[in-house]
């Protein structure tokens, strides 16, 4: 039987298996490369051109005769295995290295680790040797990755349309230097901000060198208090550090400190810390949030205060005079309206007098310098300074400001202008016309990671490298040191920052790796060498973070004459409120695919933003849409057509400046504020980018950054679809997310068990009811099915709790979950018809407490709230033990493992769907098209019209343990199955003889866990009582969703807990998802008794039925 | 009216079905035996770019295994060695002969050897070597007797029935761990010391994986 195949040897050209970084440069440089390139999104249908049908036949036949002749097509396809030339340091084939660096960000740097296999970076995760974020990153972070392999990144150097090699470049800027030094006249530089203290130093470098040079910096959103109010409160440079954990009393002046402000990642950990309760003696912290627009932090507030942002210095105001005892501030709270006033602010302000040093009242980063001084004076007031907020200090700010730049630009006094990074052209104010600035400036050298609206209008654009391809160095918000460093060499010969920096300051041949080391070098003492080797391996300078300032509060009779008063808002005369955007924040990620299709947190809309307008506003504009269903009297946000939202198009007017988009109707807005998310209509970015949303600054001034007032909506009478996620905002009175408040949660803390079905029907569990968890896990509960379930024999048996009470809703369990299991995008018209991909869902929900139960069939919203509360849960395959998709499949493609885990085999799959139609839960996707292979605009082409092979750059951002999934297959979370094997063989391999072949608690994390800033996510083996998960499971709050089914899901959640004040005038005694409950069920009663809905009670009620 | 048909066609609807049983059979049969890795596997011996011989290196020499294939205790794959590896010994042993010119160059310049792949595991198949060679499976059970090949050839089906042979009943297969890399070993089983392979295969708890799980992610 044994067949020698004489292959012929193998040509060199066959050879071009992956090389990875070592020869993409090169392999960027060829022909075929460069075809592949402008292949990927192919204008238009080009499958056939050029091909004629003779000449078709011709080849077809040509191809069958030597099918037949030579059986080619029965012939083993060659595969080659391509081992190094010479071994590398620490890399073992198949294994995985992992790097500290850190994603800048403005001035605040989220440190990382990268996983790199053999080279290539895959899945960023935190690097938890820096305490404050403990392991945990944000979605901007991990979507980053992506951005590294985005085939339409600026590739090359240019100049008016013609390449330049890096030679060239260097030319340039050797000529710069040339002509400016010692004088710098006529020489301009725009930077985004920044913290690293490399080019800090080398920043003082040029400004010796050119010391009339222009510095100028400008970030779109602020994201950081103004130092100004720090030096109006206390006369020193400081910035404010808050320390949420230690804060039982928090205010929120419009501030978002779960993701707008800069380290959000640190606060909403913090704040989980304060809020997370594990039984009922825990201390939970609460939360005043008065806010215009609805952001993740007012989602999570015990009260909330729908106010203008144009107010917030009026409530600031308000509050300051309760707390200090005084009516200084009297004049400014002229204007401030809402119910309740008196009532709201008195009571607020007592809550923070009881809790003197632990509470704190935080400024929106984009409110005004007053707003800031007077939460400071509250704060100094209330004894916070120095326990829940630390004041750092920073240096003085020195760069000047985009409008002193434009004002020299204007006055003809720039010659050349360099800028770096940003996108001044798309992102300036408006009243600057940056654009039409850049085109009078003589030479415009533009330094930026793609060719967008700015490189067009620049003579020269010189590519920037991604920061995974980069030297050099960043702070975290509390001012620690932490290394950026490369994993890759530069895809595309881009030139780092710090060597542009240097180059322009005069250096010859500047290497970035000697600059960060000489940086670092003069900030360490004793051997450099060693010290900037542990600086890199632990991703961080120990000791490096801003010294915390001895601060007192020195004048806080500020001055505040002229500051105008609350405007008077109305239908005419709208509040524009302008927000920092969740996935594309300034506009910088617009390319970014899995961004764009993550649905924002709030509105559910995909690659899209929207006019955001409260309910009330949009029934005064008459576009308040009628229910979907004609036998549910149900309210939609939108109006739905085949299930795609249609959002009416306006015309938003403000200040003789104007936009056009769609209109969404967002419950929660203050009623005269429309929100514009920034970063939106790009005009210049790649295919993913372009043309998504609109573009906000259009309309922003420079003397309305956060927000304006004056505007107006008017109606063009055109529609628009939006890729909207979730049609239904309610849970219409269901117990998908059971809640308490805080203070029914001590009296019952096994309030969950009273809530849902369950205590209607048989008891699920049957005769093992009762017994522990680690005993039902691995008992096979196989009843009377015929189907037949597998024994759960294993030595582990794994299970996740999610804590719906720390969860904030923020989006990074979906894309990190997204970059682990190579889970492709489908794009807009995909997502519209409901086919995205993310294996996790994050499910937002709205109650008002206005069910109707009358209406048909008990359940229905009739009208849109105004002012909800807000319920989010992470919904993803819940892992039941008696899986309804199991039974289902005719191919026995998904099936469980001994371990508890329902597995997909996909190369099982023939794709019926069955299971996902028998799913309860929604959670299984499939595989419509060939996603992975195919461009989102080529899903429809026949199979000549596309490229067959996934484009070399994207394929290597896919992690390689985990199957790339075809067309007409189903897939679903995995419980990251392949984390839970790597562990198993490495146990398995260490435990020989000794047997051990458990794997200790904690050594598995799911890509959901790893990156949750709050720890809502714990996975583990619950056969082992020990576990975090079983600790987690155990506690009394824990719940399955749809447990009545008696499906057994391995995933359960936590109950969510509200902390509201009972003195406050909206003081609701039960969750408004609660009084939906009761209404829709008939527990009206309990209703309006505080804590009324007791479990013994419902139990006592109901105990017949069952 | 003459019959149409004569009377020996009556038993053509038999002849029929019973000549379609044979044939399905018959395809049956081949599709069984012929489309099977069993038959379309083994035996796939590609020429390599170098000529290495494993019989001289790994049989007369007694090289261990894992001097080339180093990653193999550590990692899923068993790593193929860098030119840097070769020339450890070929720098001073036949360092100008033709033959090697191959692996020269690929030291000298760091492009790879392109070897060509014998054992090809479909990409939804993640096989580990490490926690089998960790675990009393040898090399020579899945390659064969590579201490006697001159041209490494495919010698094991490597179906997916064939694994689950082993990892049902793995007591069968195992050898003492410290056998692992003697390709000339015997297993337990062979040995005559079956009881002691069911004491191993118990005290090291090996319960190898049958579930999907275990090899596709």
């Amino acid at each position: 039987m044994k067949r020698k195949f004489d292959h012929s040897a193998p040509a060199s050209s066959g050879l071009t298996g992956p090389k990875y970084w070592r020869s993409l440069d090169e392999l960027a440089d060829t022909p075929g490369f460069r075809e592949h390139l402008a292949r990927e999104f192919p204008e238009g249908a080009s499958s056939m051109e050029g091909v004629d049908r003779r000449q078709f036949m011709r080849l077809m036949a040509a191809s069958f005769a030597l099918g037949g002749l030579g059986l080619a097509g029965c012939r083993r396809p060659e595969s080659h295995i391509l081992p190094y030339g010479k071994s590398v340091e620490y890399t073992v084939p198949g294994l995985p290295l992992y790097f500290a660096t850190a994603m800048p960000l403005r001035k605040s740097a989220i440190p990382l680790l990268a996983e790199t296999h053999q080279g290539r970076p895959t899945k960023l995760e935190g690097n938890p040797t820096y305490a404050p974020h403990g392991g945990a990153s944000s979605l901007l972070a991990q979507a980053s990755v992506l951005d590294l392999y985005d085939p339409e990144r600026a590739t090359a150097h240019s100049k008016a349309g013609a390449t330049l090699s890096n030679g060239q470049v260097y030319d340039i800027l050797a000529g710069i230097n040339k002509t400016y030094a010692g004088n710098g006249e006529g020489l301009a530089f725009l930077a985004d901000e920044s913290a690293s203290p490399t080019r800090a130093r080398l920043l003082a470098k040029l400004k010796a060198t050119f010391p009339r040079a222009i510095w100028a910096e400008y970030e779109p959103v602020q994201d950081e208090p103004p130092v100004a109010a720090a030096q109006a409160a206390f006369g020193k440079n400081v910035k404010p550090v808050y320390r949420f954990a230690k804060a039982k009393r928090i205010v929120s002046l419009d501030a978002d400190f779960f993701h707008a402000e800069a380290g959000a990642l640190y606060y909403a950990r913090e704040f989980a810390k304060g809020r997370r309760v594990t039984k009922k003696e825990d201390e939970m912290n609460r939360l005043y949030v008065a806010e215009s627009g609805f952001s993740l932090t007012g989602s999570m507030a015990d009260h909330r205060l729908r106010i203008a942002s144009n107010h917030m210095l009026a409530l600031a105001a308000a509050l300051a005079n309760k707390v200090l005892a005084t009516e200084t501030y009297a004049p400014l709270t002229q204007g401030l309206d809402f119910p309740n006033k008196n009532q709201w602010v008195e009571k607020c302000a007592e809550d923070l007098l009881e809790h003197r040093g632990e509470s704190l009242v935080v400024a929106g980063a984009h409110q005004p310098v007053q707003v800031h001084v007077l939460a400071y004076a509250i704060n100094a007031k209330l004894g916070n300074i120095g326990k829940t907020i630390d004041f750092v200090a920073v240096d003085a700010p020195s760069a000047s400001t985009i409008t002193a730049l434009a004002t020299a630009i204007k006055g003809g006094s720039v010659k050349t202008l360099i800028v770096l990074g940003g996108n001044p052209a798309y992102n300036t104010p408006a009243d600057l016309d940056f654009g039409a600035l850049l085109k009078s400036v003589p030479e415009v050298i533009r330094y930026g990671y793609y060719n967008d609206e700015t490189s067009a209008l620049a003579g020269t654009h010189i590519a920037a490298t991604h920061y995974l391809e980069s030297w050099g160095d960043a702070r975290t918000v509390d001012g620690t040191i932490v290394p950026v460093q490369p994993m890759i060499l530069p895809l595309f010969n881009g030139l780092t920052e710090v060597e542009l920096l240097a180059r322009l300051a005069g250096e010859e041949n500047p290497d970035a790796y000697a600059q960060v080391f000489t940086t670092i070098g003069r900030l360490t003492s004793g051997d450099t060498k060693k010290a900037f080797e542990k600086f890199l391996h632990d991703g961080l300078l120990e000791g490096s973070a801003y010294p915390v300032a001895d601060v007192a509060l020195g004048n806080p009779a500020f001055d505040f004459s002229k500051v105008p008063a609350a405007a008077a808002l109305s239908k005419d005369n709208l509040e524009v409120r302008f927000a920092t955007d969740h996935k594309m924040d300034d506009g910088r990620f617009a390319n970014n695919g899995w961004l764009q299709e993550c649905p924002d947190p709030m509105t559910k809309i995909a690659w899209d933003n929207a006019i955001l307008v409260s309910p009330r506003l949009a029934k005064e504009l008459g576009i308040v849409p009628h229910g979907s269903l004609l036998q549910v009297a149900r309210k939609e946000e939108a109006e739905f057509v085949q299930g795609k939202e249609n959002a009416y198009v306006y015309d938003l007017t403000i200040n003789g400046r104007t936009v056009r988009g769609p209109v969404h109707i967002q419950p929660g807005l203050s009623n005269y504020t429309v929100v514009l998310p920034l970063g939106y209509g790009r005009k210049i970015s790649g295919h993913i980018g372009t043309g998504t949303g609109f573009d906000a600054y259009a309309v922003r001034t420079s003397d309305g950054m956060g927000f304006a007032t004056g505007a107006k909506l008017t109606p063009t009478g055109l529609r628009t679809k939006l890729a909207n996620t979730q049609e239904h905002w309610s849970m219409e009175g269901r117990d998908i997310v059971r809640e308490a408040n805080y203070d029914e949660f001590k009296d019952n803390p096994k309030f969950v068990a009273g809530i849902g079905m369950e205590s209607h029907s048989p008891a699920v569990l049957g005769a093992d009811k009762g017994k522990p968890l680690a005993f039902v896990a691995s008992t096979t509960p196989r009843g009377n099915s015929l189907y037949e379930t597998p024994n759960f024999d294993g030595v582990h048996q794994w299970g996740m709790s999610i804590d719906l009470n720390t969860c904030i809703g923020c989006n990074a369990c979906i894309i990190a979950c997204q970059a682990e299991n190579n889970i492709p995008i489908v794009g807009k018209d995909q997502v519209l018809r409901g086919r995205e991909m993310q294996w996790i869902r994050l499910d937002r929900y709205y109650s008002d407490g206005q069910a109707d139960a009358a209406a048909f069939g008990a359940e229905g919203n009739k009208i849109l709230p105004e002012d909800p509360q807000v319920s989010m849960q992470p919904m993803t395959c819940q892992h039941c033990e008696l899986a309804p998709c199991e039974t289902v499949c005719p191919v026995n493609a998904t099936v469980h493992d001994e371990e508890g885990i329902n597995v997909m085999a996909y190369n099982r799959c023939i794709g019926t769907r069955y299971c996902a139609n028998n799913c309860p839960y929604k959670v299984r996707r499939f595989n419509f098209f060939d996603f992975n292979k195919r461009a989102t605009d080529a899903l429809y082409m026949g199979p000549l019209g596309h490229q067959s092979d996934m484009p070399e750059l994207i394929k290597l951002v896919k992690n390689p343990d985990v199957t790339v999934r075809m067309r007409g297959v189903m897939e679903k979370c995995t419980y990251c199955v392949q984390r839970v094997q790597q562990a198993k063989i490495a146990q398995k391999r260490s435990a020989g003889a000794s047997g051990n072949v458990e794997i200790p608690d904690g050594t598995v994390k799911t890509a959901c866990q790893q990156v949750c800033p709050v720890e809502a996510i714990v996975f583990g083996n619950v056969k082992d009582e020990a576990s975090a998960v079983s600790r987690a499971k155990a506690q009394d709050r824990d719940y399955a969703v749809l447990g009545y089914l008696n499906i057994r899901p391995r995933t359960t959640y936590l109950g969510k807990l509200r902390n509201p004040n009972p003195h406050m005038p909206d003081y609701a005694a039960l969750p408004l998802s609660r009084v939906e409950y009761n209404q829709k069920n008939g527990h009206t009663e309990h209703g309006a008794a505080p804590g009324g809905h007791e479990s013994g009670q419902h139990e006592a009620e109901h105990g017949g039925q069952g | 009216m003459s019959n149409i048909f004569p009377k020996s066609a009556n038993a053509l609807p038999l002849q029929i079905v019973i000549f379609l049983l044979v044939l399905g059979g018959v395809a049956a049969a081949g599709i069984t035996y012929y489309a099977t890795p069993a038959y379309l596997r083994v035996g796939y011996q590609p020429v390599q770019p170098v000529p290495f011989d494993h019989s001289l290196h790994a049989g007369q020499l007694g090289m261990d295994c894992r001097y080339c294939h180093a990653a193999v205790e550590k990692s899923g794959t068993s790593s193929l060695p860098a030119a840097q590896t070769c020339m450890n010994c070929h720098s001073i042993i036949k360092p100008a002969s033709p033959l090697l010119e191959v692996v020269r160059e690929s030291f000298k310049t760091g492009d790879p050897v392109p070897w060509v792949k014998i054992h090809q595991t479909p990409d939804y198949v993640y096989f580990n070597h490490s926690v089998h060679v960790n675990r009393g499976v040898s090399c020579v059970e899945c390659h064969g007797k590579v201490n006697e090949m001159t041209t490494v050839y495919h010698a094991k089906p490597h179906s997916m029935s064939w694994c689950l042979d082993c990892h049902r009943n793995p007591a069968q297969r195992i050898r003492n761990p410290e056998d692992v890399f003697n390709l000339d070993s015997l297993t337990l089983a062979e040995q005559g010391k079956l009881e002691k392979a069911k004491g191993f295969v118990h005290d090291w708890k090996l319960n190898p994986p049958q579930s999907c799980s275990g090899c596709h992610r």
